[in-house]
């Protein structure tokens, strides 16, 4: 596979557009991908609403002042992730994972869950996670370094980041396992039947715990929504690095539904994302969801793009902005105006200030934190260590820089 | 072995002109691991080796540890010599499965027939202000499974030829890199300082010994440095080979000062320190004039990066040790 | 009014510098936080720069075009708020700011100094000074010098590694002694019991100079174990101080260094000798020694006189017990002992030594020429060990073979008498027949001296003694008789 060029697949599902060229001497530009004909789509990147008999009755229920909402978050979620990138190149934090490009993605599945569901993120969720009632700020204390997650998990149903790849999914699905030993799915309360959302992305399918979450979900019939959010990108391995097949095809080896979504789009996202969450808190059992988005800007921070990509690509994906599309949706629909649009600037604004201003006075955390809590029982290593650390610390003239 | 350029070189760029004279040494010689194409590695270490040596023997796999040390493993089964690259300390637990329980073991279960010149390559220790999981010292874990052998480098000469040493070797070698110091500078001169097992006297000494290797063999140094103003007389010695101990080196050295104290940044519990202490007292006993003393983390997960340096062992740590060996 | 200095920070790429390309904004321009206030070139593509301030621009610091270096200031704004103005630029308070390169050191990377770095954002410099990674704020540079501690540098010692004993012992436990291995050894080598020390290490530790001392004490002469091992007995030509001139000290228990100096210089000898002599027909164990040698059980050992002198000694002591004894000053007691370690004086490679039989009264007479032969042996192989020498109670010297008739031997340390066995030879004698007639007849006739301690063996106690061996030689089948 030296020339890297993958012919369309002829398969038992038909003929896979998913077709890509990867660089080669004659064409320096890989031909984008545009999802193929089965991804669902309720609005299209002009902006225009794009019929799809399944979804549409869902979308169309949607208030304006829901539909509004889902504007403020998607402008709010991206000027957090902006001041965010800010404070790291200002060295206010140690890095930061963009989820730039990918609002609505998170935005639109963030929204549909339902207070007593659970999601278990990557460390790219800060969309979910606003959704979620998480605090912004929260999220800052991993990647400034004072903490390794500072929320608790149980208070918005929202787990803490996890940096190995792909271990939540097998979490996500243990824990829906759990809840269906509760009786806790298909009693038909809508207000107590509850599904798992799993975050995860286009590398991480390949790692075997997906592989495993899925085996598991499946045969046990667990009531959890694999999200798979496949920004195109795992660091510098594009998606031909990672997969054969489109990734949304593997469901079915897993004898579940899987389908492809416009990450892109909102209300397709919310859509698609709220079927399979219904379905499984009713015990229809888990469906894999492939959001197809992407990552504008680098894997994290000190990251550079511009060594494996080319910018030809990024411009494509620009022209398919979750925002813009929904922003000239809402104008030309009447369900928002331009002060309506101020306003949301503003309070973006004031958001980004806010954040900057409670990140900066994060409190530093005394090096005794790193004994607290390492058991949830008292341990006499603990105990010893620190104690001796103080004695140590208290050693030196000064306290260190 | 080849020539490095005598221009002061970096650790990482040493590893990097290492695995290019291996390569070109031996066609059989691939890279795996994740992002290392076209990137070059995460680390840049290795940068330009897939433009000159092809995608088929540079490697970039999907992202899956253990998928990468299996596959190797089949590899190695067909003729090959892969050299693997994970990307972080923390990332290398899904494949601790296929490296302790097949290439650890397969050369004994197939009475030799079956060779695994395996190099596992992972950046190691913490210093760098990174997010969980980037900061590990697992070495313990896998110098204590036997069948595997397991080095730490700490300067870039070092770097060059062990690489090479270690590619060449039949046996599965782990071999870590101080990811902290990844951009320090120094010469690479020609040939090995030693064998693959060796460890090497840095500095002669007659008070106290300090054994260490990856990141603290700087830390040690500095240390001896700061000592000397205070009078004392630090030997230092960078142990380089893990798995084996070179213990006549250490023995030696122990018989010679008495005093001894290991340092490194994983946890002291069941650390490294723990065979060296025991190694030591069986068999230098009589002229031990202070317990052997461990400076490693302490025994709790590595901590949020702000506070990362009240955790790892540093120069004042080192020198307390010594001090506190010193009042025996 | 707050002068807030921007530096050029690594805006992700690893770069050491960068060409000013545009400025976006000029002196006097108002600024919001996260303005782009100016565009640079990287060595891959233009890099737009936000600012992390709100205020008035202030100060320009290089101009379009300019090579600029990672961590100066590009830009002053004036926030408009009182309080001191900055000397840094905003830093994570974990990292150290240098002034605007990294700390230097020999390990500086490649950023310092200024040379070219790998491409890539890797391993190049950050705003704070540290080096680039992918994952977090990168590596801290550090320099060989320690941080001043309190109280005056003494070392923090943790409970653990605490040297005194932490842990009372279980009822009916055995406290040990706590020493150090090569301090074990030593006192193991020297033949001393480490638990009857007294130890002066902190702790309760015994230490090196109090196994030295205590070994000097036991045998009277100076402490070091080189000495002892060299152990030259007083009573030889060594040259050594002899009784009028030696002392012997005890050192108060109060610093280890008076105790040391004090042991290693020569201590000398308290006991006031007194010499006994006696000349005595031995023919009667000529003839022993004699039948012995042709006896099968005495088959493949040597036996001499000397052999039969050991026995008739330690068949003495049994009667004269207060001989077998030594004097302890400090505690001002008489110590008895029960039991004869023989000693013998040997000449030997290394010089004089005086090796001793333990437990010899305890032998038979094959046992005792098994011993001597066996302290014979080694002593001329120079392979006698300290503990060989220590704890003897009484001793022979066997001037007779160098055909000397008698001597004042000097008191083995530690002990209160000293036989010294001249040769045996051929001499005339009075022999008194059954009638009462008396006539010259060559005789086997040799002359034993010996010295002991006046302290505590008085005249008669010696004399006694002295003349209980005599009889036991005269007439060997008395050992009979005396049991």
């Amino acid at each position: 596979m030296s020339d890297n060029v993958v012919a369309p697949l002829e398969t038992a599902f038909g003929v896979d557009h998913h077709v890509s060229r990867a660089t080669a001497p004659e064409n320096p530009v890989r031909l984008v991908q545009d999802g193929g004909p089965e991804m669902v789509q309720l609005l299209n990147p002009e902006g225009e609403r794009v019929s799809h008999p399944e979804h549409d009755a869902v979308v169309d229920a949607l208030s304006d002042e829901e539909l509004r909402g889902f504007y403020r978050d998607l402008v709010l979620i991206r000027r957090f992730d902006a001041e965010a990138t800010a404070l790291q190149r200002q060295g206010e934090l140690g890095l930061w994972a963009s989820l730039l490009g990918q609002e609505a993605a998170q935005v639109g599945s963030g929204r549909a869950l339902r207070p007593q569901d659970y999601a278990f993120p990557t460390y790219r969720e800060h969309g979910v996670a606003w959704c979620r009632g998480v605090d912004p700020v929260n999220l800052l204390g991993m990647f400034r370094g004072v903490n390794h997650g500072g929320w608790d998990p149980n208070e918005k149903n929202f787990h803490l980041y996890t940096i190995i790849i792909g271990a939540q999914t097998l979490h996500a699905t243990g824990y829906a396992m759990g809840i269906q030993r509760d009786g806790a799915v298909g009693t038909g309360d809508d207000e107590r039947d509850a599904a798992v959302i799993a975050y995860f992305g286009d590398g991480a399918t390949s790692q075997g715990d997906v592989s495993e979450a899925l085996v598991f979900a499946g045969v046990n019939n667990s009531p959890v929504v694999f999200f798979c959010q496949n920004n195109q990108w795992a660091i510098s391995e594009p998606n031909e690095k990672q997969t054969r097949a489109p990734l949304w095809h593997r469901a079915r080896g897993f004898g579940f539904p899987g389908i492809r979504v416009d990450g892109n789009d909102v209300l397709a996202v919310y859509a698609v994302t709220k079927a399979a969450l219904d379905a499984a808190r009713t015990g229809q059992g888990p469906t894999f969801i492939e959001a197809y988005t992407y990552r504008m800007g680098a894997h994290t921070t000190s990251d550079d793009p511009t060594k494996y990509r080319v910018s030809a690509e990024v411009e494509v994906w620009k022209h398919r902005d979750p925002i813009e599309r929904f922003k000239r949706w809402l104008l030309t629909t009447g369900r928002a105006d331009a002060a309506f649009f101020d306003a949301i600037d503003d309070e973006s604004d004031t958001l980004g200030t806010s954040v900057r201003e409670r990140c900066l006075s994060m409190p530093e955390p005394p090096g005794t934190d790193m004994f607290d809590h390492v058991y949830a029982t008292p341990h006499p290593v603990m105990e010893r260590e620190r104690a001796e650390f103080v004695a140590y610390q208290a050693s030196f003239e000064e306290a260190q820089a | 072995m080849s020539t490095a350029a005598t221009k002061p070189t970096t650790i990482a760029k040493g590893i990097t002109s290492g695995l290019r004279a291996a390569m070109e040494r031996d066609p059989k010689v691939v890279l795996m691991g994740e992002d290392i194409g076209k990137l070059g590695g995460v680390f840049r270490v290795t940068e330009g080796l897939q433009k000159d040596f092809g995608e088929d023997r540079v490697i970039d796999t999907p992202l899956a540890e253990a998928g990468i040390l299996g596959t190797a493993i089949g590899m190695a089964l067909r003729g090959y010599r892969p050299v693997i690259e994970i990307q972080f300390d923390g990332f290398v637990y899904p494949a601790f499965d296929h490296i302790v329980s097949q290439v650890a073991k397969l050369h004994a279960r197939s009475l030799g027939f079956v060779k695994m010149p395996l190099v596992i390559r992972i950046p190691f220790g913490g210093g760098i202000g990174a997010v969980e999981h980037h900061s590990e010292s697992n070495e313990a874990y896998f110098a204590h499974t036997a069948g595997l052998r397991v080095v730490a480098v700490s300067n870039p000469h070092d770097a060059h030829w062990m690489i090479q040493q270690a590619i060449e070797t039949d046996d599965p070698v782990v071999f870590y890199e101080p990811k902290r110091r990844y951009w320090d500078k120094g010469e690479v001169g020609d040939g090995p300082s030693g064998s693959l097992g060796s460890a090497r006297v840095l500095r002669e000494g007659t008070d106290v010994t300090l054994l260490a290797y990856g990141p603290m063999v700087k830390t040690c140094l500095q240390a001896a440095e700061a000592a000397a103003e205070e009078g004392r007389n630090l030997e230092v010695i960078d142990l380089r080979s893990l798995s084996p101990l070179d213990e006549d080196t250490i023995l030696a050295s122990a018989r010679k000062t008495g005093r001894v104290v290991v340092v490194h940044e994983a946890s002291t519990f069941l650390g490294m320190g723990s065979e060296i202490s025991a190694l030591i007292t069986e068999r230098a006993f009589h002229h031990l004039e202070a317990p052997v003393l461990r400076v490693g983390g302490y025994n709790v997960p590595y901590p949020p990066s702000r506070i990362e340096e009240e955790f790892l062992p540093d120069l004042d740590r080192v020198l307390d040790a010594v001090d506190r060996s010193l009042a025996y | 009014m707050a002068l807030r200095e921007f530096k050029l920070p690594d805006p992700g790429e690893g770069l050491t510098e960068a060409d000013l390309v545009t400025w976006h904004v000029a002196v006097g321009d108002t600024v919001k936080v996260n303005d782009i206030v100016v565009e640079v070139e990287t060595a891959k593509s233009l890099v737009e720069l936000p600012v992390p301030f709100a205020g008035t621009v202030a100060a320009l610091h290089a101009a379009e075009g300019d090579t600029v270096e990672v961590g100066s200031v590009i830009i002053t704004v004036d926030d408009g708020v009182g309080g001191s103005s900055d000397a840094a630029a905003p830093a994570p308070a974990a990292a150290a700011p240098p002034a605007g390169a990294p700390a230097s050191d020999a390990g500086a990377p490649a950023g310092g100094s200024g040379e070219e770095i790998a491409e890539g954002l890797i391993g190049g410099t950050t705003s704070t000074g540290r080096t680039a990674v992918l994952v977090g704020y990168g590596v801290k540079q550090t320099e060989a010098k320690r941080r001043p501690r309190t109280g005056g540098g003494a070392p923090t010692v943790p409970a653990s590694t605490n040297r005194s004993p932490q842990v009372q012992p279980l009822s009916g436990e055995r406290t040990r002694t706590l020493a150090k291995p090569p301090v074990r050894k030593l006192a193991k080598d020297l033949g001393l019991d480490l638990a009857a020390i007294t130890p002066t290490g902190e702790g309760g530790i015994v230490t090196r100079a109090d196994v030295e001392a205590a070994a000097a004490r036991a045998t009277g002469t100076a402490a070091s174990a080189q000495e002892i091992s060299d152990a030259v007995p007083a009573a030889s030509r060594s040259g050594r101080p002899t009784a009028s001139g030696d002392r012997e000290e005890r050192i108060p228990v109060k610093g280890v260094r008076k105790m040391t100096a004090q042991a290693m210089v020569a201590s000398a000898f308290t006991a006031p000798h007194v010499t006994e002599w006696v000349t005595v027909d031995v023919s009667a164990t000529m003839d022993l020694v004699e039948r012995l040698k042709a006896d099968r059980e005495f088959r493949d050992v040597k036996v001499t006189p000397l052999l039969v002198l050991a026995k008739a000694m330690c068949v003495a002591v049994r009667r004269n017990p207060g001989i077998n004894a030594s004097w302890d000053e400090a505690a001002q007691e008489i110590v008895l002992k029960h039991y004869v370690n023989l000693g013998i004086a040997a000449a030997t490679p290394r010089g004089l030594l005086v090796p001793n039989i333990k437990d010899a009264d305890a032998m038979t007479m094959r046992e005792l020429a098994d011993a001597i032969g066996t302290l014979t042996a080694t002593a001329r192989e120079g392979r006698t060990q300290p503990a060989d020498m220590s704890g003897g109670t009484i001793t022979i010297t066997n001037v007779g073979v160098f055909g000397i008739d008698a001597g004042t031997p000097i008191l083995n340390p530690g002990e209160s008498a000293i036989l010294a066995f001249g040769t045996v030879s051929r001499r005339p004698w009075v022999v008194t027949a059954a009638d009462g007639s008396e006539r010259i007849e060559p005789r086997w006739v040799t002359t034993l001296a010996l010295s002991f301690d006046h302290r505590l063996v008085d005249g008669e106690l010696g004399s006694r003694y002295l003349a209980d061996v005599a009889a036991l030689l005269a007439d060997p089948g008395r050992a009979l008789v005396w049991g």
